[in-house]
């Protein structure tokens, strides 16, 4: 449908009036917060039976707070308010964000937000791959209230997730980091404005004899509907040291994590043989914040 | 439905009656005649409607207009004071870096967010800074030539 049909355009002043408004028009309602995403949808003919936009603009949603070392973000924070936050700019364990942000160019970091690019589901963005290497939830408005979701239940298929007709999302929330703790993210692609080829988001921490543990890589781009953590990458280094044959092992076994697929932009095997560069190298760049280097 | 909003835009306050679907550059065109910001792609990908709103560039073909209320907007048309053109417009004609002209608007307001808070950019930066925006005739050069020219100390 054209977006010329949408017929209102409601700007709520909180998140409550959000959800009453939601309540009210169910899947006849687009909850709105940086938009860079609809024009495209539209478009391409993917957006049908809207009746109104629910613009979160003005519901109190644009922050970025640290409480108890968990990392709360608002749903209508843009990737710039990200990007300048604090301890995206220093912590080494939130360094897979600071790298997702560096990708986009200056006009979408500066409308593009957190929410909206978490909630698109989208397996091509990349802030969801570098939120699920730091295992990362979301919190969902509905009806019912409040709740909580892991990101890795979050994602259920192409363009499909968990939050019910009625619901939007909130806040995303990134828990406290150990102590030795450092991530990372590289993308794949051909230009500024580019959706990923592939992309790639680690997370790791060293205990205290140096050896790796509760290691997470997240890859999405063109692996399939959705974005998704590799075990088996991560079960090579998990209780290991850190080594450069160790982190080289795990990059290769990465293609039994993953299902490539091949489109106009690239085949199955070139993404294949990408996403073991981009594993090695991004688990190089996450210990190298911890003054380890592999590469 | 229509709504009437008002924007501010270049440092005037314009009072406009907008539909929920309408986009900000539609608006600057369509209804207040302000033709520098171009119709490109029209999603978001090729720069050319780039406008600042509080001084951010941002892609004027993804604002909704009904968003836009409260924002200080600036176009092309807003860059000259008292009839003399910005610094970095006279950069743009000095340095040639225009062919056809159609992304040049865009270019010039993506450059100048970003020298107002990086004011001394390397090359490098300024290349990213202008990474929205694409150019089919100059090759770049001349554009990060025209920007260089107005960085501080460079």
């Amino acid at each position: 449908m054209p977006l010329s049909e949408v017929k209102e355009f409601f700007v709520p002043q909180e998140a409550g009036e959000v959800a009453a408004l939601l309540a009210r028009f169910g899947n006849r309602a687009v909850v709105l917060a940086g938009g860079t995403f609809l024009h495209g949808l539209a478009a391409r003919g993917l957006l049908h039976g809207v009746d109104a936009f629910i613009y979160l603009g003005k519901a109190g949603l644009s922050y970025v707070k640290q409480v108890d070392g968990v990392l709360a973000v608002g749903a209508m924070t843009t990737f710039t308010e990200l990007g300048s936050a604090e301890p995206v700019r220093n912590l080494p364990a939130l360094g897979a964000i600071k790298d997702a942000l560096q990708y986009p160019p200056a006009q979408i970091r500066n409308m593009a937000t957190v929410g909206g690019c978490v909630a698109s589901a989208s397996p091509l963005f990349d802030l969801p791959v570098a939120f699920l290497a730091l295992d990362g939830t979301v919190k969902a408005l509905g009806p019912k209230g409040e709740r909580e979701i892991a990101l890795r239940k979050f994602y259920l298929d192409y363009f499909e997730h968990a939050l019910e007709k009625n619901e939007f999302l909130t806040q995303v929330r990134l828990p406290k980091a150990a102590a030795r703790s450092a991530s990372a993210f590289l993308k794949l692609d051909t230009n500024a404005n580019d959706l990923a080829l592939l992309n790639v988001g680690v997370c790791v921490t060293l205990d205290a004899s140096g050896n790796c543990r509760d290691v997470r890589v997240a890859l999405g781009g063109g692996i399939g509907k959705i974005p998704v953590r590799a075990a088996a990458c991560e079960a090579v280094l998990n209780g290991q040291r850190p080594t450069r044959e160790r982190v080289s092992e795990s990059a290769q076994v990465v293609s039994s994590d993953i299902h490539t697929v091949s489109d106009h932009r690239a085949s199955a095997q070139y993404r294949t043989a990408a996403a073991r560069v981009l594993v090695k190298r991004a688990l190089g760049r996450a210990l190298s914040r911890l003054g380890v280097e592999v590469n | 439905m229509k709504a009437m909003i008002s924007l501010e835009i270049n440092g005037e306050v314009h009072e406009v009656a907008v539909a929920p679907h309408a986009t900000l550059l539609q608006v600057l065109r369509e209804d207040l005649a302000l033709l520098g910001a171009k119709k490109g792609c029209d999603t978001g990908g090729c720069g050319c409607c780039t406008v600042m709103m509080d001084g951010e560039a941002v892609y004027s073909c993804m604002v909704f207009a009904m968003t836009a209320p409260g924002k200080k907007i600036t176009t092309i048309e807003g860059l000259q004071q008292n009839g003399k053109l910005d610094p970095l417009q006279e950069a743009f004609i000095e340095t040639g870096a225009v062919q056809c002209g159609y992304c040049t608007c865009g270019m010039i307001l993506a450059a100048k967010s970003h020298l107002s808070s990086h004011p001394s950019p390397s090359d490098q930066e300024i290349r990213q800074a202008i990474a929205g925006n694409l150019c089919r005739c100059t090759g770049y050069q001349k554009i990060v030539d025209a920007i260089r020219l107005v960085s501080v100390g460079r």
